[in-house]
């Protein structure tokens, strides 16, 4: 007996899979028709396999709770996310086009400030900026690229537009895995990979590699790149060996670094001090150097900056681009596309107000119980308020700490993240998910990741896509529908509307940080 | 190789070898037990001394009883050299360098860590403390197993060997100094009392070395024998001077060294050269020849610290 996909309940919802219930969608026909063959028992046994491939493969992220860190198996669930070809191709476009002028808008604020100055974006928003780095003024990267990898962040509404909720410009972790997640599916279902065109991700470690090595101060000579991690401690150091194991490059703690009085950058090997010439930081800025930044770092390098601004080094992402990374700013990332690219922009942002404006702050004020409110810098989903849900002494709460500074806060409309079927202990459920595309910037060209790693939350009505919280992942897949082998049938239109005017569970936006 | 991963994979390797040698030492002491009279008291307290920990110990426990003896060195996570630490600290190190090793590397020790951890406990007493041991040997013997089938002989193996061997010539100089205490003074070639004879082989099989030692000499245990065995035999991958040869091996595949060179040379030249026929009489000197090797072993560490982990400096 297979598995009743006529009982999944995703009416209401937008799902990913379904465009009403029992109506797929065409990218995810040919995967449905696969998983109805098989029956809940086989079901059950290939969850095994891919528990059992995470195991052997190793595939861990890090909590660190009560003094000890743990390696956690990666939370995966079997049933991916499919997206077509037709609408990745849009979204990419959208995704170059926004990190383009992204990077342009930090040379810019780190330069002439041209886009204060014409008062498109108003410069007390610069003035409280807490990822703003004096010590980047005057500095003009190679390309003129500061963010060279991006992860940004992107939701469903349950009308099925796609947003981008957030820019991840710091650090942004999770890439590895999106690989590893397709290296179990591969494992694990291997007769799809035969009747469907599904994109290979693959290619991402060398598109980095190519990204980093472009950085180099002395160009002709095969550079020594490096990854510079926190530690065993930090919950994403997986990902650090992961990659640099791909790329073949060292993995580098602050403590293998040193600055020479020549303003370069050494590691110290067996064979004696050796030069580096590109740094992948992991490592936040405020602690990477303690000469430029925190004096109490231990984790960092000391000169690290001095290198960088001598160009003796190249480091990415580049200090002080987490500028663009804060809630505010986000909400001209809009305004920047038009101002520095003179396009409409492709990917909207979910619509966002203010509180630094009089107009916007009283409408938020006047609407804290339908609004998700959010601090300007923090990550993680610290810090926020989520006004349905939230009770009335919170709501009091962040009323007051928008009037004491309301150049710190912003607030969103709920939205109703749309869902995939997710394997669970009762059988197959909707639940609600996100998608972590990553953008690789080098100046004459832009590598966007074929998909991004799909982030889910387990629970039941969760939003909490957090690895950490409960959150767990899927394979990402963009499918080919052209190249595909099997005659498709035409999609039910009516079913599409239908299911998309019936969506009524209202759902806060972006109630998830940082993995 | 960076210069923090290359000192890692050396304590790593050293941990291990640790590891293995405490639960070997703990095993062939109980078995001695067992064959010695009670008017002889040789007691726990020799495992101590042989860990060179008497002092630690002294502070954590009131007397030096079985018990006490067996927990400090197997399952005490005061004792940074129990089996217990040992392994967790090699674990530690392990995750750190997971990259340069085979993956299999990671779930061997995992396997025994986790095993020490969850037995260790209720395995202190004699019935499941021989069998307890045994896996704990077994798991540690497993993880080289896959070291030296599965892993390439770059610089970072190199550095494993140096490590485990530096631990073993180690450990065989203080079982000999420790256990060698007692038996110094009989005249050489004297047949010896049994019980003097049971515990000269308790020296062999503390390093697992008596069947070999029954092939290489071909007559029966006696002091001088012994410490010639272990000390100076070329074959015995226990023997000091065996030891000593393995990590002088490594050196052609690591860059310029003349000072670690010449730490090796020195005290294989003090093993090389000693007369042994005499140091278990009257005017022998084993404890100052003991001593001098240790030194010795001290010196190379210090000469790999000072030219290939803290390069750079």
């Amino acid at each position: 007996m297979a598995f009743d996909w006529s009982q999944y309940r995703c009416a209401g919802l937008h799902d990913e899979m379904f465009s009403a219930p029992d109506v797929p969608r065409p990218s995810a026909r040919a995967l449905l028709a696969y998983l109805r063959s098989m029956s809940p028992k086989e079901l059950a046994d290939r969850r095994l396999a891919a528990d059992l491939a995470i195991k052997v493969m190793g595939i861990t992220f890090t909590v660190y709770s009560e003094g000890k860190n743990v390696d956690r198996a990666w939370p995966f669930d079997l049933l991916p996310r499919v997206i077509s070809k037709t609408e990745w191709e849009r979204t990419e476009r959208g995704l170059k086009q926004r990190v383009n002028a992204l990077n342009q808008f930090i040379q810019d604020l780190y330069g002439d400030q041209k886009i204060i100055k014409d008062k498109v974006v108003p410069a007390e928003v610069l003035d409280d900026s807490v990822n703003f780095r004096p010590q980047c003024v005057g500095v003009k990267p190679k390309f003129g690229v500061w963010a060279h990898i991006c992860g940004s962040d992107l939701v469903r509404d349950g009308d099925g537009t796609l947003y981008v909720l957030e820019d991840n410009l710091r650090v942004p972790s999770g890439v590895s895995y999106m690989l590893e997640n397709r290296a179990v599916t591969k494992r694990v279902w291997p007769e799809i990979f035969e009747t469907t065109t599904i994109l290979p991700v693959d290619d991402y470690p060398a598109q980095l590699y190519d990204t980093l090595a472009a950085l180099s101060p002395r160009p002709g000579d095969t550079p020594n790149v490096v990854l510079l991690t926190p530690g065993i401690y930090n919950s994403a150091y997986f990902e650090h060996a992961y990659l640099a194991q791909q790329m073949g490059i060292e993995l580098v703690e602050g403590s293998d670094l040193f600055v020479d009085n020549d303003d370069c950058v050494y590691m110290r090997t067996i064979y004696g001090p050796k030069r580096v010439d590109v740094i992948y930081r992991r490592i936040d800025d405020l602690f990477i150097d303690p000469e430029a930044f925190r004096p109490d770092s231990i984790l960092g390098c000391k000169g690290l900056m001095r290198a960088w601004i001598r160009g003796k080094v190249g480091l990415a992402n580049a200090p002080g681009a987490g500028v663009a990374d804060d809630k505010v700013i986000y909400a001209f990332v809009p305004q920047m596309i038009k101002y520095y690219l003179g396009e409409d922009p492709i990917l909207p942002n979910v619509p966002s107000y203010l509180c630094m404006d009089e107009k916007q702050r009283n409408y938020v004020l006047a609407n804290l119980d339908k609004l998700v409110v959010k601090p300007a810098n923090e990550s993680g989903g610290y810090g926020m308020l989520i006004g349905p849900r939230a009770s009335n002494e919170e709501r009091e709460k962040f009323r007051e700490l928008i009037t004491k500074n309301p150049r710190n806060y912003m607030a969103q409309p709920t939205l109703s993240l749309s869902t995939g079927p997710t394997i669970t202990d009762d059988g197959i459920e909707p639940r609600h998910l996100d998608l972590r595309p990553f953008i690789l910037s080098r100046g004459e060209s832009t590598y966007v990741t074929t998909g991004g790693l799909t982030r889910v939350a387990l629970v039941k009505g969760s939003l909490v896509v957090n690895s950490s919280q409960g959150g767990g992942s899927k394979d990402t897949w963009v499918v080919d529908l052209d190249e595909d082998p099997e005659p498709l049938v035409a999609a039910t239109q009516a079913a599409k509307s239908q299911s998309q005017s019936q969506s009524q569970t209202s759902v806060p936006a972006g109630v998830k940080g940082v993995g | 190789m960076l210069s923090r991963v290359a000192e890692n994979l050396y304590w790593f390797g050293r941990y291990l070898q640790r590891a293995e040698n405490t639960a070997r030492l703990i095993n062939v002491n109980a078995n001695l037990m067992l064959d010695l009279p009670r008017r002889m008291t040789l007691g726990w307290g020799t495992l101590i001394e042989i860990v060179g920990s008497t002092p630690r110990f002294q502070s954590l426990y009131d007397q030096a009883s079985e018990e006490n003896v067996v927990r400090y060195l197997m399952t005490d996570e005061r004792n940074p050299a129990s089996i217990r630490s040992s392994l967790h600290t090699a674990r530690e190190i392990l995750r750190t360098v997971r990259d340069t090793m085979p993956r299999e590397t990671w779930e061997r020790v995992n396997d025994v860590y986790f095993y020490v951890l969850e037995r260790g406990d209720n395995s202190i007493a004699r019935a499941p403390r021989q069998a307890f041991l045994q896996q704990a040997v077994s798991g540690t013997l497993l993880i080289y197993g896959v070291l030296t089938s599965n892993m390439s002989r770059d610089v970072g193996f190199q550095f494993l060997r140096i490590g485990t061997n530096i631990e073993q010539a180690d450990m065989t100089t203080r079982i000999l100094d420790v256990r060698t205490y007692a038996l110094l003074g009989v005249q050489p070639g004297a047949d010896l009392s049994p019980f003097e004879s049971i515990q000269w082989m308790s020296v062999l099989r503390s390093l697992t070395a008596y069947q070999m030692y029954r092939r290489h000499v071909r007559m029966r245990v006696n002091g001088p024998g012994v410490l010639r065995f272990l000390l100076q035999n070329r074959e015995f991958p226990r023997s000091v001077m065996f030891c000593l040869s393995s990590v002088a091996s490594t050196l052609p595949a690591l860059p310029g060294n003349r000072k670690i060179e010449r730490a090796i040379e020195r005290t294989r030249a003090l093993v090389r050269d000693a007369n042994l026929d005499v140091q278990l009489t009257a005017d022998g000197h084993l404890p100052q020849l003991m001593d001098e090797i240790q030194i010795g072993l001290g010196e190379l560490h210090d000469a790999l610290a000072e030219t290939y982990f803290s390069s750079g400096n």
